[in-house]
């Protein structure tokens, strides 16, 4: 009978964890739009000794709960810098631990690019990478952007045209 | 101990679900399917053994183009756009071309716009001068610049022609780096400049502007993009100050690692301007109030007055360098509604925003609608919008083989031509860098590049017309802008190139090859509230089963103005079996055409015209 309790508060606690990492994983995600959309996105991104304007057109944000925000957003490198734009071309902003494709990213601001070989890379802004991931592609999506974020089954997309990585709030 | 056995059930479930959950989570990511050959913005690095963008000839390949400038009064015409290292942005994308008929005589004349220089605009040294070249037919030209007042000697960009004041001659309006004009055409073989007494003096960077008759009055209204919003005395870095603190060595002014001209990205866009002619003949600024004005400020590079769907207004398309299309829509009350996004062309089908140049306009399919094709950026390909009715389009051009042979290439002026007379919209695109250092490395493209020619396959695809060694296929130029047109009369119409810092290049059509063909003018009635020179009109011609489509633009190619006379290929077709003609007024007419292989002027209402100087082509019958 002593194992049987011991057996019913273990089933109890993993039941308990699970459902409270199930329910912190469920956070209801809401892509921002509109005025909720601008008032998350700043107007410029510092990176590597520069600072670059936001193109709002190309800037997206996703609330977790009730106030735990991923935003992001393409920035004007100037001309056609098709390196640079490979490696920087939009900046990450998170202000809860999030995984992007599964690998665990801390709070923080950061650069991305993705590269025409399928890469997302994550940069710190000192341009030292932080992380890099394979990128999916979508090739049924209907009227791609530039940068956009789309909910789920598994998360929050974070696309680039047609191809994307999926983020998760931690 | 006793066994539960439920209890154990919802325990093992538990468990094995957190391992599933666990397992999920350390699951690689996806591998990335292989890169399909589709629409990219500019790429990453690569390096070739050879550049692709000059010297691809085939022994075998017929003549089609002769280069005949030399042979012209235009070889001495030299276009002349800042210094040869293009430090700054506006010495880069350059001039466009107008073929026209200014005096009346029925021959297609040629006004070729000039850059500028730095020295010049600070008053130290003379201008270059733009230049009116009056057509005498058999390929001799007159240069009458001085005479016709049409010099600009400003930096010139687009040109767009129109008879804003319906008089029955020819206008044209010029696009400046600076302040713009517009050249009445006083009817005497001389021009005036009236932009500051009619209103339309705009300032800035105007590029290519596009006449019509948007709000149906029957007076030709005027749309102008802006590029870039550049003050000479505020430059942003250029490549020769790399090494300085701040300079483009230490920001993103780079092209594959070297530094190059800063932008347009990263510098203030300009806003657009729609001109409304009022009754007495002035101009007034619309632009808000219509919902035109770009308050993104996107970097607009050329435009087109066009009927995007079957409602009888005219829609605008502005084509936009580095920022999303505009597709605007005409709401027939004054505003328009801008539908680039869910038109699907503001982008290509990836998604991506590119660097549109230069846009033809035309129904290559031959399915009533009329298509979209634009060039962009190195790197990336042109691309090409089949309209699928009621305003969406899809981007084709991987189906449509425009995809892969473009790419290396930097596309400027851009047109449809049916070179051969067959009855389908043939593609001319015209390139050229905007880096010079592309010549100092492999990257697999080149300062001067060979123009694309691709022939129509009457199936929805094109393929690249190889060049006839020595032919003007085969040879390289800093292209930008483009006009067609048929300067001989002999029905097969012929090309000028107006060519960055270098003299133009005028391509005779010599295709053996050629179908029969009819060309004609359309003359509007002022009074059932048409434009005089029909500017928005559409021409159908059937032939058997075959119905073409021809609009009549203003503007359009890249900041040039093709011959608005409308040209179509019959193919073997001797005779037309229908002629419809929908008037800008939204009118529709049918027309008797006696015979082919000539030109005819068609008047709105009355017929066709006899015209004394409409010249019956003298050549032999297509074999």
């Amino acid at each position: 009978m002593n194992n049987l309790r011991i057996l019913a508060v273990l089933v109890g606690l993993l039941v308990f964890v699970t459902s409270a990492s199930f329910v912190r994983a469920q956070d209801p995600a809401t892509v921002l739009a509109g005025a909720e959309l601008s008032r998350v996105v700043p107007p410029g991104f510092y990176f590597q000794g520069q600072s670059a304007p936001t193109q709002m057109r190309n800037a997206a944000a996703v609330r977790f709960g009730t106030n735990r925000q991923v935003v992001a957003g393409l920035v004007d490198t100037s001309g056609y810098a098709a390196d640079v734009r490979a490696k920087y071309e939009g900046f990450l902003i998170t202000d809860s631990p999030i995984t992007v494709n599964g690998s665990e990213l801390g709070i923080g601001a950061y650069g991305f690019g993705f590269s025409d070989d399928g890469k997302f890379g994550l940069l710190d802004v000192s341009g030292k990478e932080v992380l890099s991931t394979a990128t999916s592609k979508d090739n049924v999506l209907k009227r791609p952007r530039p940068l956009m974020m789309v909910k789920a089954a598994d998360g929050v997309r974070l696309y680039s045209g047609r191809d994307y990585v999926t983020i998760k709030v931690r | 101990m006793k066994f539960h056995p439920p209890l154990f059930s919802v325990t093992a479930c538990l468990l094995s679900c957190s391992l599933l959950v666990a397992v999920i989570a350390q699951t690689p990511p996806k591998k990335p399917e292989p890169q399909q050959g589709m629409g990219v913005s500019t790429g990453a690095a690569i390096n070739y053994s050879s550049r692709r963008t000059i010297g691809i000839n085939d022994p075998k390949a017929p003549l089609i183009f002769e280069d005949v400038t030399d042979k012209t009064p235009l070889a001495a015409f030299k276009h002349r756009s800042g210094g040869p290292q293009k430090e700054y942005i506006f010495e880069t994308p350059s001039s466009g071309v107008a073929i026209f008929d200014y005096d009346g005589d029925g021959l297609p004349d040629i006004y070729l716009l000039n850059g500028s220089t730095m020295a010049a605009m600070g008053g130290k040294e003379k201008a270059p001068r733009a230049a009116l070249y009056r057509n005498l037919g058999n390929w001799k030209f007159e240069d009458v610049t001085e005479k016709a007042g049409v010099a600009n000697e400003r930096w010139g960009f687009g040109v767009a022609v129109g008879d804003y004041d319906n008089d029955g001659h020819a206008d044209m309006y010029v696009g400046n780096f600076g302040v713009s004009r517009l050249y009445h055409n006083n009817g005497n073989g001389t021009f005036t400049d009236v932009a500051e007494k009619l209103g339309v003096a705009r300032k800035g960077w105007s590029t290519g502007p596009t006449w019509g008759d948007y709000d149906n009055d029957g007076r030709l209204d005027l749309f102008v993009p802006g590029y870039v919003d550049l003050q000479l005395n505020a430059l942003p870095p250029s490549p020769g100050e790399a090494s300085k603190p701040g300079g483009v060595g230490q920001n993103f002014c780079q092209f594959r690692g070297v530094p190059v001209m800063c932008g347009p990205r990263g510098l203030p866009g300009e806003g657009d301007t729609l001109y409304r002619q009022k009754a007495d003949g002035k101009f007034e600024d619309v632009s808000v109030k219509a919902g035109v004005d770009d308050p993104q400020k996107y970097y607009g590079f050329t435009a087109a007055f066009v009927h995007v769907n079957e409602d009888k207004l005219l829609d605008l398309l502005v084509v936009n360098d580095s920022t999303p299309k505009q597709l605007y829509i005409n709401k027939g009350d004054g505003t328009f509604e801008e539908i680039g996004y869910p038109s699907g062309i503001a982008l290509n089908e990836n998604g991506r925003e590119q660097a549109g140049m230069g846009l033809a306009v035309g129904d290559y399919d031959n399915d009533g609608r009329v298509d979209f094709h634009i060039t962009n950026f190195s790197d990336d390909s042109n691309v090409l919008y089949h309209n699928d009715g009621e305003g969406n389009f899809t981007d084709v051009t991987f189906q449509a083989g425009l995809g892969e042979p473009t790419i290396p290439f930097l596309g400027w002026g851009t047109s449809f031509i049916d070179f051969d007379n067959d009855s389908w919209l043939d593609l001319f695109v015209v390139n050229g860098h905007v880096y010079p250092v592309v010549d100092e490395n492999q990257w697999g493209t080149s300062w001067a590049q060979q123009a694309l020619l691709f022939r129509n396959l009457k199936n929805g695809k094109f393929e690249r017309v190889a060049a006839a060694p020595g032919s003007a296929l085969a040879s390289a130029w800093p292209g930008r802008g483009l006009a067609v047109g048929d300067l001989d009369g002999d029905g097969r119409l012929d090309l000028v190139v107006n060519n960055i810092d270098s003299k133009p290049a005028v391509l005779r059509n010599t295709v053996a090859a050629s179908g029969h063909w009819l060309a004609m003018r359309l003359v509007g009635d002022v009074s059932k509230k048409t434009p005089r020179d029909a500017i928005g009109s559409i021409a159908y011609l059937t032939t058997g089963k075959l119905r073409q489509r021809i609009d009549l633009v203003s503007g359009a190619v890249y900041c040039s103005q093709n011959d608005q006379t409308l040209h179509f290929g019959l193919g073997s077709a001797t005779k037309v079996d229908k002629l419809e003609v929908v008037w800008a007024n939204g009118a529709m007419e049918v027309f008797n055409v006696p015979a082919v292989d000539r030109i005819m002027t068609v008047e709105q209402g009355k017929g066709e015209k006899p015209d004394p100087k409409s010249q019956i082509s003298n050549r032999r019958s297509p074999p």
